[in-house]
């Protein structure tokens, strides 16, 4: 009777002892809320060339060098982020994702220049493996001596943008920047069934973490946020091939059109203006872009920057 | 002092012993007999440390349909209306709105050809009406067709069809005519395993066929035209006169439902900016209603909606509305 007395005054108090009445407390919450800094180079202003080719490569090559070459934006000694779209695991024919010999020559000049490092990231919900695997992104990667940063869950931290409504207190992918000191957004133009068009603004939704599809009912303030959220030191629209239906996937060929352009700027809102045209869309069509426009991040009128008009030919 | 074994413990020791071998040998010879969709001994590296957002276990097993040219690389996924943007992110909402169930989804390479692979994805729509809508507004009109199903057809490098309440789209990463014949045979594995009932969409008989345009016909399931209480609308695309015309109907619960329908859309038009024409066209309660330079017609016949949206040419609009009302009137509506 005494044994039993004391063994359940034992356990009650050992009990006692460990009850944690407050319970865990959210993982993002937990989290120091981070801002991410300014990566853009506000002394060179606003930048665009735009390149008509077939071959990424030349088109690409001749892009930065009519802004003055990669020396321009990449400094020897710089740490480079290289966002890509690698948000499906689909082949490269189908353009669905950032088109990976954009991938490797873009490290390979950010090398030459004297990048200390280039990391290449994104953060593809299902199977990111898989994604950057299939997508050649992997292999373009590594092929150039880039790092390729797969996300991990605690690699997200909260942030809050000032004045946004969507982006308060939510999950970024934040570890990969962190020593960052260029970034680079790298995406293919795309029809996308909810917003009309995926383009570089678009692409920093990969950037997002936590249950993110909640913010498709609002997809124009999303996209807003998001580059208010990201200022990149450059950005690079590949519309050598348009997805010019069945977006954001695609899946048939038939979904694309040779559009033979590449569009280099460090406007990404005029960049996302010129590529609408490449969809035969206008800006009154995307609203997304206009809600940017009126945010500061950049101009719809592209014409404005002068862009610099070329031929691989 | 030394305690003695006696035998019946000896016995014992030794049979445990034996237990423990056979089940060892067991568990090692079964090794060699793996899944190699679950383990993913596939032709990709990337593919082998998949760890699968869905559980494997919950997932329908779609190597069943696929033929001997084919291994699969991946295991087979299920997403629900929860995840469905986890794998293919914006374009879950033309799923969704469309009444949606489950995706099931497994990537096979080709035995010939290790460099090319291919990936089925299975929606289950709930109806064929469902599949026939995320079908009809994908449509890729330059496709061949196929008599594969009643909807079907192929590009270079993809298939496409509906069976009953499934939408089946197969895509290969290399356009070769080896695959194309692997993602063929794919299908009708699938349409002769899989047993559905012949549901008819009887809506698509109720569009004439004169100046229609092979294939066009489409269903959206909701806000159509912009019109959120505009659901469930089927729409064909006609050429009158070099005139691309949209003609658009859409069976309502009953005749009063229709009429009060076709009334709030052209209410809602008004409101939109449209000023309304009049029209002598013999139509009982026809509207034309001109708006940002196109013409909309609506009308009602029976517990039918119908109409032309957007017409460029108000003769040809008013045309299309009459060869539209007499084939409502064939079908029995």
């Amino acid at each position: 009777m005494l044994k039993g007395t004391v063994s359940i005054a034992a356990a009650s108090a050992l009990s006692y002892l460990l009850y944690d009445g407050t319970g865990p407390g959210r993982a993002s919450e937990e989290k120091k809320l981070v801002t991410l800094p300014d990566f853009s180079l506000p002394e060179l202003g606003g930048k665009m060339s735009l390149v008509t080719g077939a071959d990424r490569k030349k088109s690409l090559n001749l892009a930065l060098k009519a802004l003055g070459g990669i020396e321009t934006f990449i400094s020897k000694g710089d740490r480079v982020l290289l966002k890509v779209n690698a948000a499906f695991a689909s082949p490269p024919i189908l353009s669905a994702t950032t088109n990976p010999e954009v991938v490797t020559e873009v490290a390979r000049l950010c090398f030459k220049a004297g990048a200390a490092s280039v990391v290449v990231t994104d953060n593809p919900i299902n199977h990111p493996e898989s994604c950057f695997f299939l997508t050649g992104i992997e292999a373009a990667a590594r092929s150039a001596g880039a790092t390729l940063l797969l996300p991990n869950e605690s690699f997200f931290h909260p942030t809050t943008i000032p004045d946004a409504t969507l982006i308060r207190s939510w999950p970024i992918l934040w570890d990969p920047f962190q020593g960052i000191d260029k970034v680079i957004g790298i995406a293919p133009v795309k029809d996308h069934h909810r917003s009309g068009a995926s383009m570089v603004m678009k692409n920093w939704y990969g950037l997002l973490g936590g249950r993110r599809n909640i913010f498709h009912q609002d997809i124009h303030t999303i996209i807003k946020e998001l580059a208010m959220l990201v200022r990149p030191t450059l950005v690079i629209l590949d519309g050598t091939q348009t997805m010019m239906t069945n977006g954001p996937t695609g899946g048939s060929l038939t979904d694309l059109k040779q559009t033979n352009t590449m569009i280099v700027s460090t406007d990404q809102v005029a960049a996302d203006a010129f590529g609408a045209t490449l969809l035969g869309r206008n800006t009154a069509e995307l609203p997304f872009i206009a809600k940017a426009e009126a945010a500061g991040v950049g101009t719809a009128d592209y014409e404005a920057l002068q862009p610099i008009r070329l031929n691989t030919a | 002092m030394a305690r003695t074994v006696q035998k019946t413990e000896t016995y014992v020791g030794s049979t445990i012993l034996l237990v423990l071998v056979v089940i060892a040998s067991v568990i090692f010879l079964e090794q060699f007999d793996y899944n190699s969709a679950i383990l993913q001994r596939g032709a990709f590296q990337a593919e082998r440390s998949i760890q699968p957002s869905s559980p494997i276990t919950s997932s329908p097993n779609l190597i069943q349909y696929a033929p001997d040219g084919l291994n699969p690389i991946s295991p087979a996924e299920t997403f629900g209306p929860e995840d469905l943007s986890d794998k293919i992110n914006g374009k879950a909402e033309l799923y969704l709105s469309a009444g949606f169930v489950s995706l099931s989804t497994q990537r096979f390479a080709a035995k010939e050809d290790p460099e090319a692979w291919l990936e089925a994805f299975v929606y289950h729509m709930g109806s064929i009406r469902n599949s026939f809508s995320v079908y009809s507004l994908q449509r890729r009109f330059e496709a061949e067709n196929l008599a594969l199903s009643e909807f079907a057809y192929q590009t270079e490098n993809a298939l496409y069809f509906v069976h009953g309440p499934y939408y089946v789209e197969v895509i290969s990463s290399v356009a070769r005519e080896g695959m194309v014949a692997l993602m063929l045979s794919f299908g009708k594995n699938y349409v002769s395993k899989t047993p559905v009932s012949h549901a008819r969409i009887h809506e698509l008989g109720f569009f004439p066929s004169k100046y229609l345009s092979k294939g066009s016909i489409s269903l959206v399931p909701a806000d159509a035209f912009g019109f959120e209480r505009f659901d469930s609308i089927f729409t064909a695309q006609y050429n009158i006169a070099d005139t691309e015309l949209t003609a658009f109907l859409s069976k309502r619960q009953s005749q009063s439902e229709a009429a009060e329908l076709a009334a709030t859309y052209g209410s809602f038009l008004l409101a939109q900016g449209g000023t309304e024409v009049k029209s002598s066209l013999d139509i009982p309660g026809a509207r034309l209603v001109q708006i940002m330079d196109t013409f909309e017609l609506i009308f009602s016949q029976a517990n039918v909606l119908a109409g032309v949206h957007g017409a460029e040419n108000r003769k040809a609009a008013e045309e299309l509305a009459l060869m539209l009302r007499e084939k409502l009137g064939e079908a029995g509506q």
